[in-house]
């Protein structure tokens, strides 16, 4: 029984990478959309949120059913209740994606307060975040998490900064308000996907060693 | 901190064939502790050792210190038959006598080391233990008739009534549900549950569902060896052995002594 359970669940690892890479490459889209001012790339970020949550949603019944059926313990066990874990954290990620997919949409018609590229920059440090802790939950290997906390203290730097710069637009011009409020949301959705990646990390840190850790 | 039982540098051996190879462990007071391991790795043997059961067996060879309640049970001017009451046994088929009766059955042992001396104590004692062993409550009106009226499950408490009749401070149960139907089994885990608020239980399983169901503490014996022993919410959510790891998850190959490979 205990093989066919391993097999069951390097299975469900990898559906989970499958969703780890459909929320990576949403987030992805959903920045370029907002800097290309691409109504097209947005609207499809927008269509595949249906995708990410049925995956979500799919991943749970499975995960919940290994439970029922095999009764995991040890390292099954760990892997399964990151994974349960895991999944919410990915869905909410694609669902940040959504959110800056529709804004870029509301922000495509007119141009850009400044050149762009806090916001991007910010958001290629998320994805890489997010896309360590991945690997670091397909290879089992701790080194991906080394400066995770520092990483995450970059990306709050970030958002603050992105923050202060929008203040300067808005005070310079008031026409500017609606435009740099939208960007201080995107940079302050990108800040959660940066705790969500941390959230990812703790969870695998605890599947390979069984210890409980927190990023801060 | 006084421990229920202690082993140390336990060694045993059947001729020449080494079961038992140096094992280490402390078992504390009032837990249900649990050996396991799969068939045939020394488990029954270790358990056996606790109350001198093996003294029967001309072959086995016993080195190193068993201590009951931080006594050497293995010291020279030991009464064995003093151990075997402070330290009862139940086996994996139930064994009530089938000739006498479900009263009988428990009254023999009491009789036989004279631990009653009227009638109404007699009475009361085999109520006491009937009842300690939840069983009181099915068998009340049939005392009388012979244990094979009884189910599987019944048979066991009744063994375990019989047992708890003379009073001892630890119980060692070898599989004790091996024979058992499922509610049967949930009956006697219940039981172990409650009586382990008076006594010290050493069970001995090679189910280790059961032994994360009812135990606070495991220890996992393989190849003769102890490989680890620990709380038993901490060897089912995080090992530290590999062996002990791909036991607990249903993957380990018997034979296997190094434990890679792992998934």
């Amino acid at each position: 029984m205990g093989e066919i359970l391993i097999e069951k669940i390097e299975n469900l690892k990898l559906n989970v990478l499958e969703m780890g890479e459909l929320a990576v490459n949403m987030l992805k889209d959903a920045v370029l959309a907002l800097k290309a001012q691409d109504i097209n790339l947005a609207k499809e970020v927008i269509k595949k949120k249906e995708d990410i949550a049925k995956m979500d949603e799919q991943i749970e019944e499975r995960a919940l059913r290994m439970i029922a059926l095999y009764h995991p313990v040890a390292r099954d066990m760990r892997v399964i209740a990151a994974v349960l874990k895991m999944i919410t954290y990915l869905a909410r990620v694609g669902r940040y994606a959504k959110d800056i997919a529709k804004t870029a949409i509301l922000m495509a018609d007119e141009p850009h307060a400044s050149k762009l590229v806090e916001i991007p920059y910010m958001s290629d440090k998320v994805v890489e975040m997010i896309t360590d802790a991945l690997n670091s939950f397909k290879k089992e290997d701790l080194s991906y998490l080394t400066n995770f906390s520092e990483r995450d203290d970059e990306i709050d730097s970030l958002y603050y900064s992105i923050f202060r710069e929008c203040l300067t637009y808005m005070m310079e011009d008031p026409k500017n308000i609606t435009k740099c409020t939208h960007y201080i949301i995107v940079a302050r959705y990108l800040e959660r996907c940066g705790d969500h990646a941390c959230k990812i990390a703790e969870k695998v840190h605890y599947m390979i060693t069984g210890e409980r850790i927190e990023i801060k | 901190m006084r421990y229920a039982i202690e082993t140390r540098n336990l060694r045993i051996s059947y001729g020449k064939k080494e079961v038992i190879m140096g094992v280490n462990f402390k078992i504390p007071e009032k837990v249900v502790f649990a050996l396991m391991g799969p068939s045939g790795c020394g488990k029954s043997t270790l358990l056996r050792s606790f109350n001198r059961l093996l003294d029967l067996n001309k072959d086995a060879n016993v080195s190193g210190q068993v201590l009951v309640f931080g006594r050497n049970i293995y010291s020279d001017n030991v009464d064995v038959m003093e151990i075997r009451r402070q330290v009862g046994m139940v086996f994996q088929y139930p064994n009530p006598f089938p000739h006498l009766s479900i009263y009988e059955n428990i009254a023999i042992g009491l009789r036989l080391n004279k631990m009653v001396q009227t009638k109404e104590e007699l009475d009361s004692r085999v109520k006491w233990a009937l009842e300690k062993a939840s069983l009181l409550e099915e068998v009340e009106d049939r005392l009388d008739d012979f244990p094979s009226s009884l189910s599987g499950g019944q048979k066991q408490r009744l063994v375990i009534a019989r047992v708890l009749a003379m009073k001892p401070k630890i119980l060692l149960l070898d599989e004790p549900t091996a024979n058992v139907d499922p509610v049967g089994t949930k009956n006697i885990e219940n039981l172990l549950f409650e009586l382990k608020k008076e006594y010290t239980i050493v069970l001995v399983t090679h189910e280790p569902a059961q032994a994360s169901r009812i135990s606070d503490f495991v220890g996992f014996i393989y190849l003769g060896e102890l490989v680890e022993s620990g709380p038993t919410a901490r060897i089912f959510e995080n090992p530290q052995h590999e062996l002990t790891d791909r036991y607990v998850r249903g993957i380990l190959s018997i034979g296997d002594k190094n434990g890679r490979n792992t998934n």
